[in-house]
């Protein structure tokens, strides 16, 4: 499709500037990167880049939650995981540093909770340990220890003790730990 | 120094390559021993004649001073850094939540999810070990704690028996040994052999110990098994000092320093073939052994006591070796060196980490207490009786011809100038002086524990607090989100899906918003707020902001150790706030 990259209009841009915590720098790179994806059908005005494509991203290829990543920002009707250019400049607002505790808590509360019921209980939180945990056999937890590990971490978190651990317990827990709003981090 | 400036008698008999392993002959007679030094006073060319008398002690005090300033300063350090931090304990959550969502690189990733894994099971393990047992478990684990402390202090003993005897028989060998025979001299280094031997052996027996034994906890574990260890090496070091105090102190007409430094310097310089064989087999070959022919027992670990210990105890030889031999530090530097990138190269390519990783600040502490305490003080310890009351051997030595070594120093005083005398006569001899100073520092230690009772008690109850608030916090969202819940069934629902646009700007200026409202979602979908349900919210966030300034207001009292009083108060307050709640929901109800 030749040299003729699509410039951002101004008016756009200012908009998005204002609308997210990014700087005019990280959107105008956020839309060359994105434009990357969408060369080849250039046919809707805000086009939408299915999951696949975006998980080629170096940043985003090799983090354990890429597909959740994709999904709690994704706007479409079907739920497949797709991006718009917004959904993405969302994505990047979300995980950038100027964004706040009270963003990036919310937002790492929808991508742990797995099955969207809007809690985290014992399923998700299974999940998120074996994410982070590893895939191979020796690095995974035996169902005894995964167990255990899960009834520590609602001891040590559910408050009303209802065996899930919802957004304001999560942010109660997320408060308490110091590096988390630098470790909540995507940069371009 | 000016010593080696200075002419040095010529050595009597020939420089044969055992000399290097046995540190007699040759070296006799040089700088390296004490017996080497003159006891004139060196008239140098230049400036005032040097008293080699009073420099070689006060050259071994001073060097003995700052030692200790450095060991003391260094503990002080690592013990305030370890018990200030210990409250900030991790947990499981804080474990999950740290993960680095920058991390690009593949292999990062998967060594973190490696560590993550590890350090998951080990706080797993640690709290799983903490559940009760049945009191016969109870007794039988008594059992054998107190048949392997009774097997390992037998050992400890039975190790320096022997080290005695052999100690004596090699004595008798030696006397009648004039010129240098070469077996005589190989034969002097059985001790240091024998020495060695059982430095490397019996700890290896302990660790067999650690199979049979479980305890509760890891770290005491780990306790136990420096306890031993350092147990094993002093009582060695204690009978192999009392043996030269005792005894070849009191051997007339030898020159009984000398062949101490000779003795401590065949101690190190075997000890040193020792560490390196030690490293060289015990890890290298566990490797390829581990790697190649029994894969089971997999690579070996790198044992960070044993290695500490083993240098502890051979800084502990080269400190008592500093009034005997002075050079021999020069040597030990060598032999640090030396070692530290043997070890350096081995560990990297042989071992695995240590699966228990973690603690290390807190054994940091130990490891320079138990540097300091046993060792420093036991080498100060000696040299110090040396120096007071023991007679210097007559035929060499800078102290020749004195009673006592410290005599020197008087002798010195008795010369000098006045005010220096007055210093040295009322400040460091008087006993007045020093019962004042130390009335005084125990005056301000006690003071300084009560300070620090106090604020330990503060420290619990800011951390009850905090738990408390939490709680308070997660009731009263409870009873917001029911109150949320009737509000919306109430209304209708419009779930407006607005532009991208709108919906980043309203989550923008949701979220800047004050923090204590915070509404939680029950459903992932962003919903628009809708006016109906906006005036709860206000009213919610009127009573929190009121709670808030009522909790500010607690803070000035408790102010003495009152534990009962600040937590039930907010309870009370979320009593009064509850029956308010839920007034004004029966009279929103109504319409």
């Amino acid at each position: 499709m030749g040299g003729t990259t699509s410039q951002l209009p101004k008016d756009l841009l200012s908009e998005y500037q204002e609308l997210t915590f990014l700087t005019k720098q990280e959107i105008l790179l956020a839309h060359k990167r994105f434009s990357d994806f969408t060369r080849e059908g250039r046919n809707s005005p805000s086009p939408r880049v299915p999951m696949e494509k975006i998980l080629t991203l170096p940043e985003l290829k090799s983090n354990p939650f890429r597909e959740r990543i994709c999904q709690v920002f994704s706007t479409s009707d079907v739920k497949d995981g797709s991006l718009t250019f917004e959904d993405f400049l969302d994505l990047l607002s979300a995980f950038s540093d100027s964004a706040t505790l009270e963003i990036k808590s919310h937002y790492a509360f929808r991508i742990f909770d797995f099955d969207d019921d809007g809690t985290l209980d014992g399923g998700d939180l299974e999940k998120l340990v074996n994410c982070l945990t590893g895939d191979t056999d020796d690095t995974r937890l035996t169902q005894e220890e995964m167990r255990q590990l899960i009834s520590n971490i609602l001891e040590e978190s559910d408050i009303d003790k209802d065996g899930t651990v919802n957004l304001s317990e999560f942010q109660h827990v997320i408060s308490r730990s110091p590096d988390f709003v630098s470790s909540f981090k995507i940069v371009l | 120094i000016p010593q080696l400036v200075s002419d040095v008698p010529l050595s009597t008999s020939q420089f044969t390559g055992l000399e290097l392993l046995t540190g007699m002959g040759y070296f006799s007679n040089t700088v390296m021993y004490y017996g080497g030094y003159s006891n004139h006073t060196v008239a140098s060319s230049s400036s005032a004649p040097y008293n080699t008398q009073l420099a070689y002690l006060l050259t071994i005090a001073v060097y003995l001073v700052l030692c200790g300033v450095s060991l003391i300063y260094s503990m002080a350090r690592s013990f305030q850094s370890n018990y200030v931090l210990e409250g900030a304990s991790g947990g499981a959550w804080i474990l999950l939540c740290s993960w680095d969502f920058s991390v690009t690189n593949e292999r990062a990733v998967r060594q973190r999810k490696a560590n993550l894994t590890i350090q998951l099971k080990e706080s797993l393990s640690e709290k799983a070990q903490q559940d009760q047992l049945s009191s016969s478990e109870k007794l039988k684990r008594f059992g054998v704690h107190l048949g392997t402390w009774l097997l390992s202090t037998g050992l400890a003993v039975g190790a320096s028996a022997a080290i005695y005897f052999l100690s004596e028989f090699e004595q008798k060998q030696a006397q009648p040994i004039e010129g240098s025979d070469l077996l005589a001299d190989a034969s002097t280094l059985l001790v240091p052999f024998v020495v060695s031997l059982i430095n490397l052996v019996v700890p290896l027996i302990y660790s067999l110990f650690n199979k049979i034994e479980v305890f509760s906890n890891p770290r005491t574990q780990v306790y136990a098994v420096i306890m031993r260890n350092v147990f094993l090496k002093m009582s060695i070091l204690g009978i192999l000092c009392y043996n030269w105090m005792d005894i070849v102190a009191r051997e007339p007409n030898t020159c009984w320093e000398s062949s101490i430094g000779q003795a401590l310097y065949r101690l190190v310089v075997v000890d040193f073939f020792f560490l390196l064989l030690g490293s060289f087999f015990g890890e290298f070959l566990s490797n390829v052994i581990g790697s190649k022919c029994v894969p089971s027992l997999g690579v070996p670990e790198f044992d960070v006591a044993r290695n500490v210990l083993d240098l502890i105890y051979s800084q502990t030889l080269a400190w008592i070796a500093i009034y005997f031999s002075p050079l021999l530090t020069v040597i030990q530097i060598f032999k640090f060196f030396i070692l530290f990138y043997v070890k350096k190269v081995s560990l990297m390519r042989n071992c695995q980490p240590p699966r228990r990783s973690g603690r290390a600040a807190q054994m940091q502490t130990i490891f320079i207490a138990l540097l300091f305490l046993p060792s420093f003080v036991g080498a100060l310890s000696m040299v110090a009786y040396t120096v007071w009351s023991l007679k210097p051997s007559q035929s060499c030595g800078p102290f020749r011809d004195l009673d006592k070594p410290y005599d020197v120093v008087e002798h010195w005083m008795s010369t000098e100038k006045a005010w220096v005398v007055w210093i040295y006569e009322r400040v460091i001899r008087s006993e007045l002086f020093f019962f004042l100073v130390s009335l005084l520092i125990l005056v301000l230690t006690f003071f300084f524990w009560q300070v620090i009772k106090g604020r330990k008690l503060l420290i619990i109850q800011l951390r009850q607090r905090i738990a408390n608030e939490g709680k308070d916090k997660g009731f009263l969202l409870e009873k917001l989100q029911n109150l949320q819940k009737a509000k919306k069934s109430s209304a209708n629902k419009r779930k407006t899906r607005t532009k991208t646009n709108q919906r980043n700007f309203s989550n923008r200026q949701w979220y800047a918003e004050p923090d204590y409202n915070q509404t939680p979602e029950s459903h992932p979908a962003p919903v628009m707020v809708d006016p109906a349900s906006s005036a709860p919210s206000a009213l919610i966030q009127a009573m929190l902001a009121r709670q808030q300034a009522e909790l500010e207001d607690e803070y000035e009292p408790p102010r003495h150790p009152a534990p009962d009083s600040p937590p039930s108060a907010p309870s009370a307050l979320i009593q009064a706030m509850l029956a308010r709640q839920q007034a004004e929901l029966e009279d929103d109800g109504d319409y």
